[in-house]
């Protein structure tokens, strides 16, 4: 790695930040608080990949940024080295979760049954250009029903352990503070469970869908179908220094099963979670996980592949580092193209034949 | 130890699971009117953190973490050793200590008539709310067979 020194500059450094900024304008608590209640899912996408769960800072980091998603996930990971952590909730259980989208394209009568809940699957994707014209967009309300949904709907993975259609998993005794964690302790192969659930969950919502998709595609061993997927608010639960257990607050969560084929008698399912609600990336997610069992080293669906490959703030990290000056190693390649183009010339000129010797790839 | 009952109306949980999801304005107009009436009071800890959420994996039960919450703690004590504590998802200090304040007063004097009260109109309120959202939730049911 060879990189010139950087000196002086600083001016340009300066001025350069300040055109950033400049081009941004003022940014005010209304320009953060218009982010925060205008742009929830842009918010929660933030907050996941971030895996920092706090929607004002999430806007602010937006506003900050510009909207440059990875530099708003990068200054909201930095901010959150700063605080120090001062409890571990309680597990959130999928039958706690207050549920409020709830479908299954696998089983068409799921115990509990198909809630759409908040979701533009099925309407036409039409651009409101009136709202150009001055005619606001108003949007009808939701005519309510009678009674209300139950606030928590049951387990879909343990009904069909129940008719021995999924196979029986261990129940966890793992204490909260022994439970792997990555902002901690480093990534290793063949990771933990723990470890690829809470890569995925703050995985980059891209990344994710692109390797997700390259799997159902038929890059990866197994076809998707959404066994269940679920949005919902969580409760935070935390101690007391007496000891009660209360809810310190709500969180929005996704998470998805998707299911293959059967293996050994028994249906195989894929897991996936995260913070907010981003349905794109718990089902690719969990796609991902459905085909890591037999997926072949180096392919898009292994799991040392797509869990580098995801990680957003290294991912963008490495990208952007190809800016900083690469001088040294570029000027021996052009080294390398002058020598040759004078060895060549000089052959020519002798009427031999060139060749040319192999060359190395250069260290970036 | 858990979810022990001070005095009468909701247990001790309960109870803080509202304080934590009150309406801002009436919790701290409620904590300031109680301060009026309580002693000395120390500041142990008052500030924001993280508390990190494990979620379990329905497939294998595997807990594992799904990041971490931004949140305000505070914790006060009074000189006989009553502990008031509050903790609410986000950033404000102002809620965090409000609850703690109210917290300490319960557990100091038990529940008084106005807390009763308070507690009560704010239980109603996020019912009221969760009840309003969860029928919007239900008129999207849809049966699969006619879909």
């Amino acid at each position: 790695m060879a990189y010139v020194a950087t000196r002086g500059g600083e001016r340009a450094i300066e001025q350069a930040e300040r055109l950033f900024r400049q081009d941004l304008g003022t940014i005010d608590a209304n320009r953060v608080e218009t982010i925060r209640s205008t742009m929830p899912y842009l918010i929660d996408r933030v907050m996941g990949e971030a895996s920092l769960y706090d929607e004002e800072l999430a806007a602010l980091a937006l506003a900050q940024t510009g909207g440059e998603l990875s530099e708003a996930v990068l200054v909201l990971r930095a901010w959150r080295t700063t605080q120090p952590r001062l409890s571990i909730a309680r597990p959130v259980q999928q039958h706690e979760v207050l549920t409020q989208r709830r479908i299954s394209a696998a089983f068409k009568d799921i115990p509990g049954g198909q809630i759409l809940g908040p979701t533009l699957d099925y309407s036409h994707r039409v651009l409101a250009t009136d709202v150009l014209e001055g005619k606001p967009f108003a949007p009808p309300a939701v005519d309510k029903a009678a009674t209300p949904a139950p606030a928590r709907q049951p387990s879909l993975a343990d009904w069909q352990r129940q008719q021995g259609l999924v196979a029986p998993a261990k129940a966890s005794n793992v204490p909260p503070e022994n439970i792997p964690d990555l902002t901690r302790e480093p990534l290793l192969f063949p990771a933990s469970r723990a470890h690829r659930l809470q890569s995925l969950a703050r995985a980059e919502t891209g990344g994710v869908l692109a390797l997700g998709y390259a799997a159902m595609r038929g890059y990866g061993n197994a076809h998707p179908t959404v066994n269940e997927l679920r949005l919902g608010e969580a409760n935070v639960v935390v101690r007391h220094p007496r000891g009660t257990e209360f809810a310190a607050g709500r969180v929005r969560v996704s998470q998805a099963e998707v299911t293959s084929k059967e293996k050994g008698g028994y249906l195989e399912l894929g897991f996936a979670a995260t913070f907010g609600w981003n349905e794109v990336k718990v089902i690719a997610a969990a796609t991902l996980d459905l085909n890591s069992a037999a997926a072949p080293v180096g392919s898009p669906v292994h799991e040392e592949f797509y869990l580098y490959h995801t990680e957003s703030v290294e991912a963008s990290g490495f990208c952007i580092h190809f800016k900083l000056p690469h001088y040294v190693t570029f000027q021996s390649i052009l080294d390398a193209m002058r020598d040759a183009k004078a060895k060549q010339a000089a052959a020519e000129a002798k009427g031999e034949a060139y060749v040319a010797e192999p060359e190395e790839e250069p260290v970036l | 130890m858990f979810n022990e009952t001070p005095s009468g109306g909701p247990g001790h949980g309960e109870m803080l699971d509202i304080l934590a999801r009150a309406r801002p304005d009436r919790l701290k107009q409620h904590a300031e009117a109680l301060l009026n009436d309580m002693g000395e009071i120390t500041v142990v800890a008052n500030r924001t953190g993280l508390v990190m959420v494990p979620m379990r994996d329905t497939v294998q039960n595997v807990d594992f973490h799904l990041g971490e919450v931004l949140v305000s703690e505070a914790q006060i004590t009074d000189p006989a050793g009553q502990v008031g504590y509050g903790m609410v998802t986000g950033r404000d200090l102002e809620r965090a200590m409000a609850m703690a304040v109210i917290d300490l007063s319960v557990a100091a004097r038990g529940r008084d008539d106005a807390t009763a009260r308070f507690l009560a109109e704010e239980k109603t309120h996020l019912d009221h709310v969760d009840a309003e959202r969860m029928r919007q939730v239900e008129a999207t049911r849809v049966e699969m067979e006619t879909f």
